[in-house]
């Protein structure tokens, strides 16, 4: 039988001196890998390119992505050996997303869902106006 | 008595009075989950050396600050926050 489904979240920092082709290419395999090993994307969310705090592996730039998905317990294995084989990957962290996380989670999607529908009507003002 | 004279809610440090803060900044606004991606708002309970500012002083409760630890800690090993900041390095 297979193992319930849980959510989770994971946050991979990729060698950022990389071009955008090539850091694309290591975002796609990885949501390829994902949904490959019954894992089910919810969102991906790319932060960009951003100072680290202290040099890891002597890079001083990382590109953060923020992926969040539900997957058998299991998986999350098999998402870290991942991680530790794709060499591009400098740092990794997956959590589990439990009830009070979902909640917040939710509660910051309603609140950008809200914002993004305060900056639609402004923009369709200013369209209006000029 | 002198000491006694000293109003509540107040301590002296290095001969300048400084109020201490008694709400948790968490409890005021209901938080049941502090978001480690969000440096900024962790940064205010790290100090200027990367180090946790005890409750004592920021005036957090226990449950919060136990929460805001594993988020600052999670930060720090994706390098959003310091282990130690690069002046003292």
């Amino acid at each position: 039988m297979k193992g319930l489904t849980k959510r989770y979240e994971t946050v991979y920092i990729v060698n950022a001196s990389l071009d955008d082709a090539q850091i694309d290419a290591i975002i796609e395999k990885t949501k390829e890998f994902i949904v490959k090993q019954g894992g089910e994307i919810q969102e991906v969310e790319k932060w960009g390119r951003k100072r680290l705090s202290f040099p890891i592996q002597k890079k001083n730039n990382g590109f953060y992505v923020v992926t969040y998905f539900s997957a058998p317990g299991d998986f999350v294995t098999k998402l870290t050996r991942y991680y530790h084989l794709e060499e591009q990957i400098i740092r990794h962290l997956t959590i589990l997303l439990d009830k009070k996380a979902l909640l917040a989670l939710e509660q910051k999607a309603k609140e950008k869902e809200a914002s993004g529908e305060a900056q639609g009507e402004s923009s369709a003002e200013s369209t209006s106006g000029a | 008595m002198i000491r006694n004279t000293r109003k509540p809610g107040r301590y002296q440090r290095g001969g300048t009075q400084v109020r201490k803060k008694r709400v948790c900044r968490f409890c005021e606004n209901d938080t049941t989950y502090i978001d480690y991606k969000n440096e900024k708002r962790l940064q205010r309970f790290v100090s200027e050396q990367g180090r946790v500012i005890p409750k004592r002083i920021t005036g957090t409760c226990s449950k919060h600050q136990r929460m805001l630890i594993q988020a600052i800690k999670r930060a720090r090993h994706l390098a959003l926050l310091p282990f130690v900041s690069e002046a003292v390095r």
